[in-house]
């Protein structure tokens, strides 16, 4: 198969990342903190997802708009619990404190929700095309045979439309500008008359809405356990700080990035090396760090 | 001790003194016949002692990159499993997977240092400019990319299975279990207190006030006229050797190495240790990782008294390390003993 | 057994021996002396102290036995621990209803180690020496390895279900001579090692005209060994391999990875992964229409895995160790009486290695672990009365019979190295689950291993 098909594994990879990518960055830009529970919010919005899906009447579309509004509710009441009072001590505590809230919410899910993997009930159509001529760029076939699923169709659907939404309210909206307006200059902001708590509940809100969301399309594509989002974390992290960490679109742009990178370095490396494409997409959150610290669109990190 | 009160520099020499008559002590048991016996029951304890004062050695390299200078490396177990690895590697004979040199192994340990230094130095002078949680996030990823690389050359480093074969020079030297236990502990406990006593020397000396300078105010420190990245380079490095010090004589002790050692678990062990006992506070680390090593174990006791299951107590030991963590960094974010003015923290 | 009764006398006298100098030593914490021998395990504590004088006959015996079961109550293996669990508990009740061994009521500690090796090293300590476990059943390849030893010095006897570790071929056991402990290792494994059922595999896929193969297998130990022991005998024997990819766990896609693997030309393909990972691998073959016939590796015969890939897995074969032994009926009954969870390839091993263990104990009529080693190799070879349960060796040996086990996995007939030899079923995904379509005969299998390699 070519590299088109490979550039559609990537695009797919890289929606799941984006999604979660965003909510992830916008906790950072707004809250200043890195947060490494996410990956339990994506968790959870997976376990409530599927819960949802198995009690509920309905399609599965009624069990994401439950995961989303689910994943919105614990998000808050954790920002609330656990963040919040410690807003004013600075990034590396809240960054601890998330590593610890991980540790516990994980274990938590495992309490609760058991050892075994649970599975969504999906069915999934795929449609292949057979006539696509070759492209062939030394031993690199450019075009080829390729295939997509109902279901990688429906999660870059999903990451489009969250893109559009995501854009619509940072743009046309008051609670959107006031985010932009705290993102760049908090204090300013506050002058200026923003409610800055309400902002930074907003942004609770909507990045467990966009968890529950990565949560079920994550869990739709794997499975339902503890584990379900912190294996995906790093993943998601680098995304956001490769595109440079507080910039929606730059969250985006690295998660596509790292979706392609992983999909492209698993056709082309040396077989003995294909276990290690995680590894890369670390590789170039590095040199990223190092070239051009600020992200590829974004704020500056280095303060010397 | 009234004596040694006295002195200008009294807690580092004391813990010299200290780590000196252990590693005497160790040495003793280790070549000469006497022998000392221990409890069965206490076996558990001094194993875990043993594993305390290796990680020790961590969260006092680590306190100096954090606790002193302000940087955060949140991928310390990289560090100590490089020097683990370096170690292994260069003395091991008939390793069952990976490479095994068959060096002696005082080779091996001061190699295993000089790797995780090199590696301190490579991370640090790509990466200390970066702002607090970032060097977080690019020390967390080497240490990712690095246990990925373990794990996939199985022919360099053995794979899953790591580096087996690797020699024991105390359980060489001292046949009955007993006082193999205790001369181990003695010596890296030894090898513990002259670190500490290192350290404290470093710190207590208008260096260590460069150091502590930079986490309060770097700007400040900048226009006196220090080069604060020199500073933070060196810190980071001396932490980084400290890890692979405590990695080539975990392996040296352990006989073996393999990823299953160095999992993030280490990295977050020591850095809850630290926090809780008061980083910037060499003996209040080793007391703090003493408190939640100790929690740890004896909560596996725990066990047999409470009326859950063992996959459910199992899961609630972990959520209450979690809930610590937690509690302490809202409630006593100078940790236990810490000085919360000179780590300039707030409440 | 003339040579066992001139040992059981010189046991007697070292104990004596050893006996007097604990004693000694009890007097001063620290004392001096060249004995090299009473230095193991503390002959000053109480452990030894009772056996001391029941080494041959155990009319002394204590009241309670216990066996320390270090388990994956949480880490990577968790979702196979439910069903060893209970295949323990229900050997455990079986061999109390039974009168326990040596008289005394055995018990089962379990502690958990999630499969992590520095934890697997304080639980078997605490285990041994603050549980007074007589005998370990448990441990995973991925923490006997590291500890390899550690668990030597421990000085216990490891009798485990889980391992499958190639490392473990050529270690372990007694050597061949069970009166000898000197050159002993301490690990014996009721489970058939990688090399034994994957060589089955191999051997069959062969024999199914499958000459080229293709691979796709997690890079952690266990998924490795797995492929390594297939492929020892699979390119011995003709087969050659197109395609290797080496994946990373847990990931949320493996198209790519598949994509690589199938441009290569091969008859067959070889998955080796964990089940969560492996059904994310398998459901996106299906998605992608790759078709070919898929060999899955012994953990994946899951009914989960038929359910969730769907029919498209229909035809994939497993070739899967651990149900073929003689008394795996007789294991069964009994076993679901004690709980529903899923029986799994560790899960009669599991019922074996307590039952062999109890047995050993009832033989030696002594809980010292160097009685338990010594005694493990004679309970379960040679020409004695076969018995299939430690009821029935029980009584035999108050017969003054030998006995030989006759486990539920396997024959349990352990090889020098502590390893032991099984048949291979060959099982094949059919919508309803996954049936047994064939079986490699033990015989067959052992062909492709050279003696004194297992």
């Amino acid at each position: 198969m070519g590299l088109l098909q490979e550039i559609i594994f990537g695009l797919v990879t890289g929606s799941y990342i984006a999604i979660a990518a965003i909510g992830f960055t916008l906790i950072y830009g707004i809250v200043n903190m890195i947060n490494f529970a996410y990956g339990e919010y994506i968790s959870i919005g997976a376990f409530i997802g599927f819960l949802a899906a198995n009690t509920l009447p309905g399609p599965l579309p009624v069990a994401v708009v439950v995961a989303m509004i689910g994943g919105g509710i614990v998000s808050i009441i954790l920002a609330r619990g656990f963040f919040t009072p410690i807003n004013h001590t600075g990034p590396v505590p809240m960054l601890l404190t998330s590593i610890g809230l991980g540790i516990v919410l994980r274990n938590g899910l495992r309490l609760v929700g058991g050892r075994s993997a649970r599975y969504f009930e999906t069915e999934t159509s795929t449609f292949q095309f057979d006539a696509i001529p070759d492209l062939p760029v030394g031993p690199v076939d450019l075009l080829g045979d390729f295939f997509v699923t109902s279901e990688q169709l429906v999660v870059v659907g999903s990451a489009v439309a969250v893109f559009a939404s995501i854009h619509l309210l940072l743009t046309r909206t008051d609670v959107g500008i006031a985010m932009r307006a705290m993102g760049d200059d908090e204090s300013l902001a506050r002058v200026r008359g923003i409610d800055t708590q309400l902002i930074r509940d907003s942004v609770w809100v909507l990045a467990g809405v966009l968890a529950g969301l990565a949560g079920v399309l994550m869990a739709v594509q794997t499975n339902v356990s503890a584990d379900t989002g912190f294996s995906h974390i790093l993943q998601i992290l680098s995304a956001a700080i490769l595109g440079g960490a507080g910039s929606p679109y730059g969250a985006i742009l690295g998660a596509y990035v790292i979706g392609l990178v992983l999909a492209v370095s698993t056709a082309f490396l040396p077989s003995s090396m294909t276990g290690l494409s995680s590894a890369v997409a670390f590789v170039i959150l590095i040199a990223v760090l190092l070239v051009k610290p600020s992200g590829i669109a974004g704020t500056e990190v280095r303060e010397a | 001790m009234s004596v040694l009160d006295r002195l200008p520099s009294g807690r580092g020499d004391r813990a010299l003194i200290a780590g000196l008559v252990c590693l005497l002590l160790g040495a003793l048991f280790a070549v000469t016949p006497l022998r000392a016996q221990l409890p069965s029951a206490l076996y558990v304890f001094v194993e875990v002692g043993i594993l305390f004062v290796i990680y020790g050695i961590l969260v006092l390299g680590l306190d100096l990159q954090y606790g002193h200078t302000g940087l955060v490396n949140f991928g310390h177990v990289v560090f100590f499993a490089v020097g683990a690895y370096a170690t292994a590697m260069l003395t091991a004979q008939d390793t069952f997977a990976g490479i095994g040199l068959g060096y002696p192994w005082p080779l091996g340990l001061a190699v295993g240092v000089i790797a995780a230094a090199i590696l301190g130095a490579a991370v640090s002078l790509t990466s200390i400019r970066l702002r607090g949680d970032f060097l977080a996030i690019v020390t967390l990823a080497t240490a990712e990319i690095f246990h990925s690389i373990f794990v996939n050359f199985e022919n360099i480093f053995g794979g899953n299975v790591g580096i087996l074969g690797v020699p024991r020079p105390i359980a060489s030297l001292v046949s009955d279990s007993d006082t193999r236990l205790v001369a181990t502990l003695l010596v890296l406990g030894g090898v513990t207190l002259v670190t500490l006593a290192v350290v404290t020397r470093l710190t207590d000396a208008p260096y260590g006030r460069v150091l502590r300078a930079i986490r309060a105010d770097e700007l400040v420190t900048r226009s006196v006229g220090k080069s604060t990245i020199t500073y933070k380079t060196q810190a980071f490095v001396y932490g980084a050797a400290l890890a692979g010090l405590a990695g080539g004589l975990f392996a040296l002790y352990n006989g073996a190495v393999a990823p299953g050692f160095f999992t993030i678990q280490v990295t977050v062990t020591v850095w809850i240790g630290m926090l809780l006992g008061g980083a910037a506070n060499h003996r209040a680390v080793l007391a703090g990782l003493s408190i939640i090593m100790g929690l740890r174990l004896i909560s596996r006791f725990a066990l047999n008294v409470t009326p859950v299951s063992g996959d459910v107590f199992a899961s609630i030991r972990l959520i209450v390390v979690g809930l610590i963590l937690v509690a302490v960094i809202r409630y006593r974010p100078a940790g236990i003993w810490g000085d919360p003015q000179e780590l300039g923290v707030d409440q | 057994m003339p040579s066992d009764i001139t040992e059981r006398v010189d046991r007697r006298a070292f104990l004596t021996l050893a006996g007097s100098g604990g004693i000694a030593g009890l007097s001063g914490c620290i004392g001096f002396g060249g004995d090299e021998e009473s230095g193991d395990g503390g002959d000053g504590s109480g452990s030894d102290g009772s056996d001391s004088d029941g080494g041959d006959s155990g009319d002394d015996a204590p009241d309670t036995i216990v066996f320390g079961q270090p388990g994956a109550l949480s880490g990577s293996f968790d979702f196979l621990q439910p069903g060893v669990s209970q295949a323990a508990d229900a050997a455990v009740r079986h061999i109390n209803e039974a009168g326990g061994p040596l008289g005394a009521e055995l018990e089962l500690v379990r502690r958990d180690t999630a499969v992590d090796p520095q934890e697997a090293r304080t639980v078997a300590t605490q285990l041994v020496e603050n549980d007074n476990a007589a005998a370990i059943v448990g441990l995973f390849s991925s923490e006997i390895n590291p500890l390899w030893d550690y668990l030597q010095d421990l000085r216990t006897p490891i009798v485990t279900p889980w391992p499958g570790s190639t490392f473990l071929d050529t270690r372990g056991g007694d050597k061949g001579t069970p009166s000898d402990v000197s050159d002993d290792e301490w690990v014996w494994r009721t489970v058939v090692g990688d090399t034994v059922h994957t060589g089955g595999s191999a051997v069959y896929a062969l024999e199914e005209g499958f000459e080229t193969l293709g691979i796709i297998n997690g890079n952690t130990e266990g998924e490795r060994s797995y492929v390594d022991g297939f492929l020892s005998v699979y390119e011995q024997n003709g087969g050659t391999v197109a395609e290797r990819v080496e994946v990373e766990l847990g990931s949320s896609s493996y198209q790519s990875a598949l994509s690589r693997l199938f441009d290569a030309d091969f008859d067959a393909f070889l998955v080796s992964m964990p089940q969560e990972s492996a059904i994310t691998a398998l459901s996106d073959w299906s998605d992608g229409g790759y078709g070919r016939q898929p060999i899955l590796s012994d953990t994946l015969a899951q009914q989960a895995v038929i359910d969730q890939v769907g029919s498209d897995l229909h035809g994939a074969w497993v070739a899967s160790p651990g149900r073929s032994g003689p008394s795996y009926d007789t294991f069964e009954d009994i076993y679901n009486e004690e709980g529903d969870a899923e029986i799994n390839g560790w899960t009669p091993p599991s019922w074996d290695s307590v039952q062999v263990t109890a047995l050993a104990i009832e033989r030696a009529g002594s809980t010292n672990p160097e009685a338990i080693q010594k005694n493990l190799g004679p309970v379960s070879r040679g020409e004695g009365t076969t018995v299939s349960t430690f009821a029935e060796g029980k009584e035999a040996l108050a017969n003054g019979e030998e006995i030989t086990y006759r486990g539920a996995a396997t024959p349990t007939d352990f090889t020098e190295h502590g390893n032991v030899f099984g048949s291979v079923t060959i099982s094949t995904a059919e919508s309803g689950g996954f049936v047994e379509t064939t079986e490699v005969a033990a015989e067959d299998v052992r062909e492709y291993v050279a003696e004194g390699e297992y």
